[in-house]
């Protein structure tokens, strides 16, 4: 009788081994955050924040991808049009209560690296964002933003705590390595509130990786 | 000892969270959600749902994340792929006959695949 029973048990372990990797692809995977999809058009009679329209939000991984895929790539967007990504809640702009305090990472990217670079930098950007890959440090980042320009598209990783240099530089070291940017090129990481009086057309890096 | 993470993963019992459902109506639209988004997966300690690299990008073919997303028709329609690029909120331009057929043809396109799905 025991014996029958630990059979069974075994013959639907096996079964559950066999399955599992189809299974992986009929359930959807949770992700540690909500993320909400915001989308700039550039539109001169009507203000910034008017200008900023949040596109759905979702958390799993399938939904993101779904999203993904079925969204054009930065590099199809008009000029003037920016994509943001940002832990739900949380508004793509400085003046948000959880961005005020922080600044981003920010990478550069000139007119020919649109086809190179652009659409690849900002998947691999998304994947650590969804995958939480800053590992304790995830809880700083706030999202992150793609512009879409004429001459230099821009693509920022926002953290919530510019004092915090430990984890901003984590975080930043973390982004490097993924977008395999090797040690020739370098990043900064701008404070909001340097970016929002500058003067001239460079704000000053509070750190460098 | 010092386990891998996966490794003691794997040993860690699932933490499941049962909920009774006394009609049909109680199912979640999205037939791929589970009632009340019953959690199945958590990482050792549970302090962090983390996902690899190369994992999340084998799920990206998944039927699931073919599927259109549930709320397209919230997207505004300059956003999708293969959408004729004109801004949002601005009527068509004099040249709209070709934009409506090519419209038409994608989301031909699209309604095809989710059948195909379903």
């Amino acid at each position: 009788m025991a014996d029958v029973k630990s059979e069974e048990r075994k013959d639907a372990t096996e079964l559950v081994g066999k399955e599992s990797i189809a299974n992986d692809m009929l359930i959807k995977h949770p992700l540690h955050s909500n993320w909400t999809l915001w989308y700039f058009e550039k539109n001169n009679s009507k203000s910034w924040e008017d200008n900023q329209r949040e596109i759905t939000s979702f958390n799993t991984v399938e939904d993101f991808w779904s999203l993904y895929n079925h969204i054009k790539l930065p590099s199809e967007l008009r000029v003037g049009c920016d994509y943001s990504l940002f832990k739900k809640g949380i508004m793509p702009m400085w003046e948000d209560q959880a961005n005020r305090a922080g600044g981003r990472w920010l990478i550069n990217l000139d007119r020919k690296q649109r086809e190179t670079d652009l659409d690849r930098f900002w998947l691999e950007i998304l994947l650590c964002m969804v995958g939480e890959a800053f590992d304790e440090h995830s809880d700083d980042i706030c999202g992150a933003v793609v512009n879409v320009r004429g001459k230099v598209d821009k693509i920022a990783v926002w953290t919530a705590d510019g004092q915090t240099s430990n984890t901003v530089l984590a975080i930043g070291r973390k982004l490097k390595e993924r977008l395999n940017l090797g040690n020739q090129s370098s990043l900064g990481y701008q404070m909001h509130k340097d970016t929002m009086v500058k003067t001239g057309s460079v704000t000053r890096n509070q750190f460098t990786v | 000892m010092s386990a891998s993470p996966i490794a003691r993963q794997a040993t860690q019992s699932i933490p499941v969270r049962r909920v009774m459902l006394s009609d049909p109506s109680q199912l979640p639209n999205d037939y791929s959600t589970t009632p009340g988004g019953t959690l199945y997966s958590t990482t050792p300690g549970g302090t962090r749902v983390v996902y690899e690299r190369n994992f999340l990008l084998h799920l990206r073919n998944s039927p699931l994340s073919r599927t259109p997303p549930s709320n397209l028709p919230n997207i505004p329609e300059s956003l999708l792929k293969g959408s004729v690029d004109r801004p949002l909120l601005s009527p068509p331009k004099e040249n709209g006959t070709i934009i409506p057929s090519a419209l038409k043809k994608d989301q031909d396109a699209q309604d095809e695949q989710f059948e195909m799905d379903m």
